[in-house]
């Protein structure tokens, strides 16, 4: 019945798992449980795979119920990007960087257009950067709410409530967003020097009562699972990452704010009028699951501190440079420059090459999740494959932005 | 320490290997290095006592048409500064020592300059593609490449 099927040759990254096995049953490392031999088993997870959010596709070799290797395979969704910025100028690349990690897209677009601006020494309105500002936080804490949501939804069933309830709240987030910019994710929104619309009338104050009612949404989720004991003992302890993976590795963002690691670019490289708000950088000491969760929920409150900060002092002022016109066409002088900033899942730049034309020569992102994801085979390896989801889960990554 | 000690402070340690040192405001150090030095480059600028660039953060191969171009950004930790490493690649034999063994980071980032650009790691531990599919053919981010049907067999 299924002769016509082929079945497909195995790729380099099975062959490499293989390779791996036979070379520790060489070495005389074959699983022995009590005496009795298991064989190891390869077995792909993904790439469509719901625990895996998104086309990453992990090569696991399984000795039962324990994982013994992994080899992620990436690239499911490679849009060539940065082959596209050769030919757009730098006016019309724009609503293609939205598109790199979409969860969090207008603090991708905020880091690019920051670079070019530092490249061709654009000053920004200082209106707009308190509204960059703005939704730049309002995105983060839509962004954790989609982090933490499915990854507690991979957990257990209490997390298929928690991940209705957060998308719910991240919906009034959306709205506001779309009223601004038109847009629910895909934002085009930030203009060189500017941003694309002023505020619309009474925004702020629908603003202001998402940041009234939003505390008492995160005290239910966290007692939906902060107490829970199933939760604690499936995260306490699990998947830790020490300080020496996040220096070794270049792990960022919440991730490596849970290892006790003090690093947060909005502080360590104060960009916009961040160094004028004050807002404290959030990190735990374990490094575990549960930490990371802790640091997301945390890091939702200190959003909406700098949110609410920016709403009171909200200068008065054009939000867009000079005319209402963008500056549609620029030539930056030749040079390079890279500029880094703090998306919700770490450091998040651009590094642009200028040849004195209307074309990038060269565009590279620096995507926190590639730099993540590549500590992946030290930290599930040893781990139950449950577990492995979990801790996956957990690291939050976005496929868009590893495979540009 | 700020950032002019860190570069003079740079100039007087590396001399004659780091060359062109710059600093790009506020807070990285730009320098060049010669291809052959850069592993030892590598390994004394993350071992350095009072600077110390412990933490890789990307590499990116450049195309500059006559020749390329390897990227290193790398951060310290001590002082909150980054160095911005320009590694000159000939052409003709794009070939670079790994720096895998310095900073463990690197892996991906050189799998990912091979798979764009073609420069060639020596030494590093499993120089596959890492975007494209095993079976792609060129490397897209070099300016001469031209896209054919058949460079990619299984689309």
């Amino acid at each position: 019945m299924y002769d016509h099927f082929e079945t497909p040759e195995p790729d380099e990254a099975v062959k490499l798992a293989l390779r791996r096995i036979e070379e520790s049953t060489a070495r005389g490392e074959g699983s022995d449980v009590d005496g009795l031999e298991f064989n190891e088993v390869v077995v792909n997870m993904g790439p469509q795979h719901p625990s895996t959010h998104g086309v990453l596709r992990l090569v696991v070799t399984l000795d039962g119920e324990l994982v013994k290797d992994v080899i992620p395979v990436i690239g499911y969704l490679h849009r060539c990007k940065e082959k596209l910025a050769e030919r757009r100028t730098y006016f019309q690349y724009i609503p293609i960087v939205d598109r790199t990690e979409y969860l969090a897209s207008i603090n991708c677009e905020w880091a690019y257009v920051m670079t070019v601006e530092k490249l061709a020494g654009i000053q920004v309105t200082r209106r707009a950067e308190f509204i960059r500002v703005i939704t730049g936080e309002l995105m983060r804490i839509a962004s954790h709410l989609v982090a933490v949501g499915t990854f507690t939804a991979d957990l257990s069933p209490l997390g298929t409530a928690m991940v209705f309830y957060m998308f719910r709240d991240r919906e009034v987030i959306l709205d506001l967003m779309e009223e601004l910019t038109g847009a629910r994710m895909m934002f085009n929104y930030y203009r060189f020097g500017g941003v694309r619309y002023d505020l619309p009338d009474g925004w702020v104050e629908r603003c202001r009562d998402f940041l009234k009612m939003f505390p008492r949404k995160i005290k239910e989720y966290e007692a939906l699972v902060d107490d829970n004991a199933v939760f604690l003992q499936r995260t306490q302890g699990t998947g830790v990452i020490t300080q020496q993976d996040v220096v070794d590795y270049g792990i960022t963002g919440p991730n490596a704010r849970a290892s006790g690691i003090d690093l947060d670019l909005r502080r360590h490289r104060p960009y916009s009028v961040y160094p004028e708000l004050d807002f404290e950088v959030i990190t735990a000491q374990h490094g575990d699951i549960f930490d990371r969760y802790r640091c997301r929920m945390d890091e939702m409150r200190e959003s909406l501190k700098i949110v609410e900060q920016c709403l009171d002092m909200l200068p008065k002022g054009p939000a867009q440079l000079g005319s209402l016109r963008a500056p549609y066409v620029i030539t930056p002088p030749p040079g390079s420059c890279y500029v880094g900033q703090e998306n919700p899942r770490g450091e998040y730049g651009t590094y642009i090459e200028s040849d004195g034309s209307r074309y990038p020569s060269r565009l590279k992102y620096r995507d926190p999740c590639f730099c993540n994801l590549q500590l992946f085979p030290k930290l599930l390896s040893g781990n139950k494959i449950a577990d492995a989801v979990a801790i996956s889960g957990s690291i939050d990554l976005v496929l868009g932005g590893i495979d540009r | 320490m700020d950032i002019d000690a860190i570069a003079a402070l740079l100039l007087e340690r590396f001399a004659g290997e780091l060359t062109d040192v710059r600093i790009q405001e506020p807070d990285t150090i730009v320098a060049g290095c010669a291809r052959e030095r850069l592993e030892d480059v590598a390994a004394r600028l993350k071992a350095d006592s009072e600077v110390g660039y412990e933490t890789l953060n990307w590499i990116a191969g450049v195309d500059h048409r006559t020749s390329f171009e390897a990227v290193y950004h790398v951060y310290s930790w001590k002082t909150n500064t980054w160095i911005e490493l320009h590694v000159k690649v000939p052409k003709a034999d794009p070939e670079v020592a790994t720096v895998t063994g310095v900073w463990p980071a690197a892996d991906w980032h050189e799998r990912e300059a091979w798979d764009m650009v073609g420069i060639r790691f020596t030494g590093h531990p499993d120089l596959r593609r890492i975007l494209l599919k095993d079976d792609f053919v060129g490397h897209p981010l070099r300016k001469d490449y031209v896209d054919l049907a058949e460079n990619h067999p299984h689309v």
